[in-house]
């Protein structure tokens, strides 16, 4: 017979080599971790945990033609084609792989026909910030230990001693152990003599609660003639023993709250590319944190040349006319604290980020030293240069102010930051060029506060 | 009850067989014996992506395979057929094909079968490759366990990175020994041309330094004495890193199938057209010999329009091998053909029609002697271009958008561009030069630029993956283009990093 049916045992070696370059793949999106985190794709998510992210294919390399340049400015490659056409008919649109416009993330789009290879990969957030930890090395974080914070609430007695401070004295409780012991007398009485109840009541009352003097009088010919007059009913009688003393004592609260105070300058010279690089920031920043703590908030603080709190919607996506005095962020931000997030009870995380404009950068290192004094975990100042900088640079003031020593990334030397050069000050600076600084900048934030 | 069904459709495709194995024979084709195996999806997509029915692990095959699976998934039950190049020949079907898309591959493969077999390029290939991949599979295997994998899959890489660098004469009888069924021997090493100064024991040889010093200089000319396209045979011979005998089995291993897949390679378009050839007219026959109903032939024309459909953002082999197999026949029926209409500059040469019936036999014979190069070379004319309705596309940015515009319908054009990267089966032509640069052993590479240049990230991770071949500097001589200036650089990896020297540039008038 030629033609026969081959039920082969489904062998496991395609899918092992599946699980072999899913590995490469992982490896990839490790090393190109700065890259892919500041993808448009994770922040904009719907929901869920998983988020599709468009990631280089792992190629086989080898040595082939490159692609020739196609005609007329931009010209990409060129291929052979069947149809009935003629010369300049269009055969197909796609959005350019390298998009000169501003937005972020454009592109990238895994390639049909003559284009990049890219593939789209399913990602776990969890699984990238698993992957991030290890690279930062925040163990701290890693575990997933919340941190707690212990504060008094206040004092409470709710223990009792035998001797204590007049004013401690339990009255009720005193009371009651003396009511207790008259009735134990009583039945203690009546066992040992034979009288009944009444009885033996009456002579615990006669000697105002002596037991001793009780049973002498119950112990003689005719005590019921002495007792006439008195009462039957139980009388407690307090004595030394009976008192009870209340224990002060001072009680305590556990906390494992993070408040992020995200300040941004929302003026006109804020570009949507701009805001985009805070955004993904602070994405990253409420994950990281809401890996340390229980209950994480993140309050936004949008300023032009005042401060006020909008929400997320309207902090990342709407501008505003005005000018710039980012005191008024600081100011706003050291309110808040005053009235909502008090340091005792809550762990806080501010950072601001603008393009460096600032009226009045004076006032502005007055407000962060006011802020520093309200005792945050980690204030971080952001400064976003996407274009190439002219005009104003507010980093040189915190500079000067806070005495920070400037450092360039071993792995990109484009980027730079400025750390404190007193190791217990929480503060540190970032410059943002481009996406791929949002990963160096929360490396520079959450390692300088490991160190503080 | 899918027991008895299974059955049932098996039944019937033994009938179709034995009726398209007579009907072969009528039409002239020479066939190794046939075998269907009848498989499973997933396993009909390894075998695709693995390229053999049992092959060694590679992440690249994971890779594909995932591929295939994804396609596979949003394509919706495309006719897939893998025939293998073997005696006997063996063919697979995928189970979950309807009757008519079965008898389709059918007819098909024997048109696959019949190009394997009589094309010369296939003569000398080793047919019993199914038996030896299966058996260095289990090898490999081996060394993962006992050198890890992360070792063997670094060498694999490297051997893949360069496998196509291979030259075998697919004429000659060394082409065809089964190298790879045994474990390699070491083959001879350059050595130190000294060595042989002394003896076992340390004592110099009757040869003086001066005699030894010229024989080295004279050798040192010599490796490579003419330049090596044959890259992956040089380094295994000569590499100054000292091979184990797994690491040259692996290397045999790869090396082996790519000679084995080469045939194929250079073939794609011829062997694809010839395929599509016959299975139209097997498929005919079928219909007309009541093998298929009025419905199943439909479902069929539907299915082989598919295959030969135009794409319009790439070559489709199927299509422009056809069309250039049924000019073939048209022409030399017609008398389209000779000397003398070969120098007619009369336009009316294409309606000459004399009626003289030799477009069978002229098929057949193309279909033993070409491979694709010459054969779209010699035989691919306007009207085939026309017909396949080819066109050159270029993409351009307009804003945020790429667009694609069709740049080229002119014939010769389109026949200039084919043709070129139809040459050396689409493999920029590299070859060792010096095997000894700068008497360092250090390897020298050039590539013989025609026009094309190279992918220059893809030629600088491939340069990594020769020197950890090579274990010294490797260096590669190429052009870059830039405008109307054609410079000659020579790219150098050391281990470390990349250096490029500029050797000259020309700037075309």
């Amino acid at each position: 017979m030629t033609v026969r049916q081959m039920d082969w045992d489904f062998s496991k070696r395609g899918q092992e080599d599946v699980a072999r370059h899913q590995k490469k793949i992982k490896d990839s999106i490790r090393e190109n971790i700065a890259d892919v985190i500041s993808e448009e794709s994770i922040i904009s998510r719907k929901k869920g945990q998983t988020v599709k992210i468009p990631i280089r294919g792992i190629k086989s390399y080898q040595f082939i033609y490159g692609k020739r340049k196609g005609g007329g400015e931009g010209g990409g490659g060129y291929g052979l084609g069947h149809g009935k056409k003629d010369k300049g008919d269009v055969i197909g649109r796609r959005p350019a792989p390298n998009g000169e416009g501003d937005g972020p993330g454009k592109g990238g789009k895994p390639a049909d026909a003559a284009g990049e290879d890219y593939m789209e990969t399913e990602v776990d957030i969890e699984e990238l910030i698993q992957m991030m930890m290890d690279d930062l090395q925040l163990p701290d974080l890693r575990k997933k230990e919340i941190a707690e914070t212990v504060v008094p609430s206040g004092w409470s007695f709710e223990d009792v001693e035998k001797h204590g401070l007049k004013p401690n004295l339990d009255k009720k409780r005193s009371f009651k152990n003396a009511i207790k012991r008259a009735a134990d007398s009583v039945s203690k009485l009546a066992e040992k003599t034979g009288k009944p109840m009444d009885v033996c009541q009456k002579a615990l009352n006669k000697f105002k609660g002596d037991y001793q003097k009780a049973l002498e009088l119950l112990q003689t010919e005719n005590p019921e003639a002495e007792l006439e007059e008195q009462e039957d009913k139980l009388k407690p009688f307090i004595q030394h023993g009976d008192l009870r003393y209340r224990v002060p004592k001072e009680n305590t609260e556990s906390h494992s709250n993070a408040v992020i105070l995200a300040m941004m300058d929302v003026s006109g010279s804020m570009s949507t590319t701009k805001k985009y690089l805070a955004r993904s920031f602070f994405f990253w920043m409420v994950e990281f944190l809401k890996h340390k703590y229980r209950n994480v908030e993140i309050r936004f603080i949008a300023h032009t040349s005042e401060a006020k709190l909008v929400d997320e919607d309207e902090f990342f996506h709407k501008g505003e006319s005005g000018g710039t005095i980012c005191a008024s962020a600081y100011d706003l931000a050291c309110q808040l604290i005053d009235t909502d997030y008090p340091p005792a009870k809550w762990n806080i995380y501010a950072f601001h980020f603008s393009d460096g404009e600032d009226w009045d950068p004076a006032k502005t290192m007055l407000s962060v030293k006011r802020l520093m004094e309200k005792a945050p975990n980690m204030v971080g100042y952001g400064e976003i240069r996407t274009e190439v900088a002219y005009g104003q640079q507010l980093m040189r003031n915190f500079e000067e102010s806070f005495s920070l020593e400037r450092y360039t990334s071993y792995r990109d030397s484009d980027f730079e930051y400025y750390l404190a050069q007193r190791a217990e000050l929480p503060l540190a600076g970032v410059i943002l060029k481009n996406k791929g600084h949002v990963y160096p900048a929360l490396k520079v934030f959450f390692s300088k506060e490991k160190r503080v | 009850m899918s027991d008895s069904r299974e059955k049932g459709d098996i039944t019937r495709l033994v009938r179709a067989d034995n009726h398209i194995q007579k009907i072969v024979g009528e039409y002239g084709l020479d066939c190794f014996p046939q075998e269907f195996d009848v498989i499973p999806a997933q396993k009909m997509l390894e075998i695709m992506s693995y390229n053999l029915p049992v092959n060694y692990s590679h992440w690249s095959f994971g890779r594909d395979y995932e591929k295939q699976r994804t396609q596979y998934e949003y394509s919706g039950g495309i006719p897939y057929e893998v025939v293998l190049n073997s005696n006997p020949s063996r063919a697979f079907l995928m189970k979950t094909n309807p009757y008519p898309i079965q008898v389709l591959v059918m007819a098909h493969v024997y048109g696959h079968n019949d190009f394997m077999k009589n094309n010369i390029y296939f003569g000398r290939t080793r047919r019993d490759m199914l038996t030896s991949a299966s058996e260095s599979a289990g090898r490999l295997r081996k060394y993962e366990e006992q050198y890890g994998i992360d070792e063997v899959e670094r060498l694999i890489d490297a051997a893949q990175a360069i496998q196509m660098h291979i030259e075998a004469d697919l004429f000659q009888e060394s082409a065809i020994q089964p190298e790879s069924a045994e474990p390699k021997r070491r083959p001879q090493k350059m050595g130190t041309p000294f060595a042989d100064l002394f003896d076992f024991d340390g004592q110099l040889t009757s040869k003086s330094f001066e005699e030894k010093r010229d024989e080295a200089r004279k050798l040192k000319k010599k490796i490579p004495a003419e330049p090596d396209p044959d890259m992956m045979g040089f380094i295994m011979k000569h590499s100054p890193r000292d091979f184990e005998e797994w690491e040259l089995d692996v290397l045999s291993v790869i090396r082996d199938q790519s000679i084995y897949f080469m045939p194929q390679r250079k073939t794609k378009v011829m062997n694809e057209g010839w395929a599509s050839f016959w299975h139209m007219r097997l498929m005919s026959r079928l219909f007309q010999d009541g093998f298929l109903t009025p419905e199943e032939h439909g479902y069929y024309n539907l299915y082989n329009a598919r295959v030969l459909a135009s794409n319009p953002f790439g070559l489709n082999p199927y299509l422009l091998g056809v069309k250039t197999f049924l000019n073939i026949e048209k022409r030399y029926n017609a008398g389209q053909f000779g000397p003398d209409w070969e120098r007619s500059e009369s336009p009316d040469k294409w309606k000459t029609d004399l009626n003289v019936g030799k477009g069978m036999e002229k098929i057949f014979e193309v279909r033993r002697t070409h491979m694709d190069w010459f054969f779209l070379d010699e035989f691919m004319n306007h009207e085939v271009v026309e017909e396949s309705e080819l066109y050159i596309f270029g993409s351009k940015q307009q804003g945020n958008v790429e667009e694609f515009t069709v740049e080229e319908t002119n014939w010769s054009t389109i026949k200039d561009l084919i043709v070129r990267s139809f040459a050396h089966s689409g493999v920029p032509l590299i070859k060792v030069t010096d095997g000894d640069y700068g008497g360092k052993r250090e390897l020298y590479l050039r590539h013989f630029y025609d026009g094309l240049t190279l992918e220059e990230e893809y030629a600088r991770q491939t340069l990594r993956h020769v020197f950890s071949l090579w274990d010294r500097p490797v260096h590669l001589e190429t052009v870059e283009v830039e405008g109307n200036s054609e410079t000659r650089i020579q790219l150098t990896y050391d281990g470390k990093g990349f250096s490029k020297i500029n050797l000259g540039t020309y700037v075309k008038e």
